[in-house]
């Protein structure tokens, strides 16, 4: 009695003392601002924050917000993975030699600056969701490709050798041996994809959207609503730890039988044999499947009025470009539109 | 002779290695050349129904072309390999092969492992169940069905390679120094348990290896390879009673004198050559 | 050798792709509104280059994206040091303030910072610096957690121990780690540089593209896009060269 006792003193402890610097920023946080050390119109303090974090989730608006960033990540993220997955495949398995050669070429374009892009998608598909759509695309594609490449590529020869003394096809190959061997590198590609995307995404969506956590951080930037805007950002940052600790989790997950690969990670590693279980999987569905669903209806919704609100697109864009030097105003030119269509409905 | 009389002939045999040689194409060191290497040269072999052959060798000199090409991994410049009678033509399900260093499906469990060329010959649920049961318990290996191979130990993922190679029932065996990567002691007891599993089962086997030991222990004969080109220098016979168990064998003096007729074997040439230079 | 004819290889895939840059424009296969032709962007190029327009543009930018760098550097090698492992406490504590600041998106930190210091050169190279120190912490952390410690055994046994035992051996076996991070950093230099430029600025490459943005003027685009690419590139050269001065080979970043 007297041990157990003194086991869940020393685990709480260990807790206090573990997240002692986190709890030391956030007092600091609430106090500087409110005693005056930090202006509290430049920084408020983390108590405004949070009832507005409540406010907005309570509005169900941070959620949607949320959904609709999600949504462009794993939605560009397919359309990468669907070009980039069979192209390495084919590039690391068979055509081992002119992946050596389009190498340079490929690293090239993966140097290239998303945010040099982004004009030329804009000016390419307008300021919709197809432009986001690209350049979490264009950020995923590379990681993918290249991580692809290199996983069949280490794949170990004997196994491949053993596999072809079977008489195996070139269907069951890929199938049974490529695939799976090559699938841990695929989803690090994933992973450093998702997490490089979600980066240029909050860019993007400052830039030109009318949804998502980035638009709301700038859109609240832009009208001086500072607890918003810090709202918005702690936010962001929440999502980009969750993010970052499921696709960890999920890896640790899926390929136990790697080990544990990622130093830069800050959650506990644990060896486990096993896949992820029948609620796990069930729980990552249904989260998924209700980003895309929520996601796709607000990007629609946001669409239609990007459409209706303007005869075409193209005057849309001489028009807006040429109005404005700063991207304060168009902002809130986007909002007047969104506000006038529904007013039009009524 | 006829082609029907060497066919007859042939399928007397199991495997009929008839003069095989093997050259490659390797760029020379400059890049411009097409320098021509001859792995294997004047190789002729025939092997027995249920027979255990070795074949030891010095580095590069060959083996493991060789078994390459008795796998149909690899086509002979000239010469051809038959197996019962017929001339092979690619990889197929009558033979199987074990490499070195396991070659175990990490993402598979044993169970999973062991039907995969059962997978391979389209062989419904229901009957690889009851197949890969039963060559894990030939291995010794109940229990473990659904270990994964980063649980096993170096003698376990060998069993479970060696089942793997039996399950789809391949009347020949071919082993690339399967128990290299295994420490000594296992390595023994993996040696006579592959023995127990050839008589139990009736394969051919042809196994390459670097220690003497083992070859001498394993084979009814033992094909001992020169190098430069490879080739067959001497095939010696093995009158090792069976079965053969490690304590009476490896100190009896058959065994002795049979390991010491390979050893000079391989060094006699090696000796010569250091003679002649020193004079 | 495979190497060399590997090599033209190359060259030539970079030309080919140049050589159909150039047809599809010409030939509209793509919109040359939106895809101008190679040429016509050199020669934009050129006319920028001349008009004096680029040079003092491309200095601003460059100045920024060093200072920056150079800051990342400074704090990111020692920071990772104090976390390599030696003190667990401060490991414990760190770890979770770390994870959740590596979380914030410089994005965000830009436009906060505009808040407290107005849109001037601060906010920009403290983003540049932000960005770039993440890379140089953590890889120095994983240099030093990843010691090849069979080599210190070894350094031991000759007698050295303290800080020559650190420096003659432990260093050495740290530091190519340390220049990965170095290396992408520097490539995150430009890369935040362009960010920053084309949020809020009104000098820099970034800016000059979105000027043109807004003017349409797509040649420049593409011209000063060149021109950052170049850029970023020769920053990585000038790293690799004194990785090599220093540890006699390059890493494989």
């Amino acid at each position: 009695m007297h041990e157990e006792i003194y086991e869940i003193k020393n685990y709480f402890q260990y807790y206090i003392l573990r997240y002692s610097g986190v709890i030391l920023i956030l007092v600091l946080w609430q106090i500087l601002p409110e005693v005056g050390l930090l202006d509290s119109q430049f920084i408020p303090p983390f108590s405004e924050v949070v009832v507005q974090l409540c406010e907005l989730t309570l509005k169900s608006e941070l959620m949607v917000h949320v959904a609709v960033s999600l949504w462009r990540v794993i939605m560009g993220l397919i359309i990468a993975a669907a070009a980039a997955i069979p192209l390495g495949l084919l590039l690391g398995g068979w055509l081992t030699r002119a992946a050596d050669i389009v190498n340079p070429l490929f690293r090239i374009f993966s140097q290239v600056n998303p945010f040099s892009l982004m004009p030329i998608f804009i000016l390419f598909f307008g300021i919709g969701e197809a432009a986001k759509l690209a350049v979490v695309a264009w950020v995923c594609l590379w990681p993918i490709l290249y991580n692809t490449v290199s996983g069949v590529r280490r794949l170990d020869p004997v196994l491949i050798k053993t596999a072809m003394s079977m008489n195996t096809s070139k269907f069951e190959m890929l199938k049974k041996v490529v695939i799976p061997g090559a699938a841990p590198s695929i989803f690090l590609g994933l992973r450093i994809g998702v997490e490089m995307s979600f980066f240029m995404l909050i860019s993007a969506e400052m830039i030109g959207a009318t949804a998502g956590v980035g638009w709301l951080f700038h859109n609240s930037a832009m009208n001086n609503q500072i607890p918003r805007m810090y709202a918005a950002g702690v936010c962001i940052v929440i999502l980009g730890i969750v993010l970052n600790r499921f696709l960890i989790y999920s890896q640790n997950k899926l390929f136990f039988w790697k080990g544990s690969t990622h130093v830069f990670s800050f959650a506990a590693w644990k060896k486990n044999v096993s896949g992820f279980s029948k609620i796990q999987l069930l729980f990552v569905v249904v989260v998924v499947s209700a980003v895309i669903a929520v996601g796709s209806y607000a990007a629609h919704v946001s669409k239609v009025s990007d459409i209706n609100s303007n005869s075409s697109v193209q005057m849309k864009h001489m028009q807006m470009d040429k109005k404005e030097h700063d991207h304060m105003n168009m902002d809130k030119m986007d909002k007047n539109k969104t506000h006038d269509y529904m007013n039009m409905d009524k | 002779m006829s082609y029907e009389n060497i066919n007859i002939k042939n399928r007397q045999y199991k495997i009929v290695v008839d003069n095989i040689r093997k050259v490659y194409d390797v760029r020379s060191q400059n890049g411009q050349d097409n320098e021509r290497f001859l792995a294997l040269d004047n190789f002729n072999l025939k092997v027995k129904k249920g027979e255990f052959i070795t074949v030891v060798g010095p580095s590069g000199c060959g083996k493991s072309t060789f078994l390459d090409i008795l796998a149909g991994l690899s086509k002979p410049t000239s010469g051809k390999v038959y197996i019962d009678g017929e001339p092979i033509t690619g990889p197929a399900l009558d033979r199987g092969i074990i490499l070195q260093g396991y070659a175990l499906f990490s993402w598979r469990t044993v169970e999973k492992n062991i039907e995969f060329g059962l997978e391979i010959k389209k062989i419904p649920k229901e009957e690889r169940k009851k197949i890969s049961e039963k060559f894990i318990e030939l291995v010794g290996l109940k229990g473990f069905e659904n270990r994964y191979p980063h649980e096993l130990s170096g003698g376990m993922k060998q069993r479970v390679a060696i089942a793997r190679a039996l399950a789809y029932d391949p009347e020949v065996l071919l082993m690339d120094e399967p128990f290299a990567a295994v420490d000594a002691q296992t390595r023994e007891s993996l040696q006579e348990e592959l023995l127990n599993i050839w008589e139990k089962t009736n394969k051919t086997i042809v196994f390459i290896t670097h220690s003497i030991e083992e070859a001498v222990f394993l084979a009814d004969r033992v094909v001992v390879m020169a190098t430069s080109p490879g080739r067959i220098k001497e095939i010696i016979n093995v009158k090792l009673p069976r079965p053969r168990i490690n304590s009476q064998i490896r100190t009896s003096q058959e065994f002795n004198l049979s390991r010491n007729k390979i050893w000079e074997l391989l060094h006699r040439d090696a000796d010569k050559k250091q003679t002649e230079v020193s004079v | 050798m495979k190497c060399k004819k590997d090599t033209f290889y190359k060259f030539l895939v970079v030309f080919i792709f140049i050589a159909v840059w150039e047809a599809a424009s010409r030939l509209e296969i793509v919109n040359s509104l939106f895809i101008p032709p190679f040429s016509s962007v050199i020669l934009a190029l050129k006319d920028m280059f001349v008009s004096g327009n680029l040079a003092a543009n491309a200095g601003i930018s460059i100045e920024r994206a060093l200072t920056g760098f150079i800051i990342s550097v400074v704090v990111g090698i020692p920071l990772g040091y104090l976390l390599g492992g030696w003190f667990s406490k401060v490991n414990l504590v760190a770890e979770p303030v770390i994870e959740i600041f590596s979380q914030i998106n410089p994005f965000i930190l830009f436009h906060v910072l505009i808040l407290f210091s107005g849109i001037g050169e601060i906010p920009k190279i403290a983003v540049i610096a932000w960005t770039c120190t993440w890379p140089i912490m953590f890889n120095t952390v994983y240099g030093i957690k990843h010691m090849d410690y069979s080599v210190i055994k070894a350094g031991s046994g000759f007698g050295l121990e303290g800080w020559k035992l650190f420096w003659k051996v432990g260093m050495p076996s740290i530091l190519p780690s340390v220049f990965v991070g170095i290396r992408i950093s520097g490539g995150y230099s430009f890369f935040m540089l362009i960010a920053a430029e084309m949020m809020g600025a009104s000098s820099g490459l970034g800016w000059l593209i979105l000027n043109n943005q807004e003017n349409y003027a797509i040649r420049n685009i593409f011209a000063a896009a060149i021109v950052i690419a170049f850029l970023g590139l020769f920053l990585d050269i000038i790293i690799q060269f004194v990785e090599n001065k220093l540890l006699g080979h390059v890493s494989v970043s």
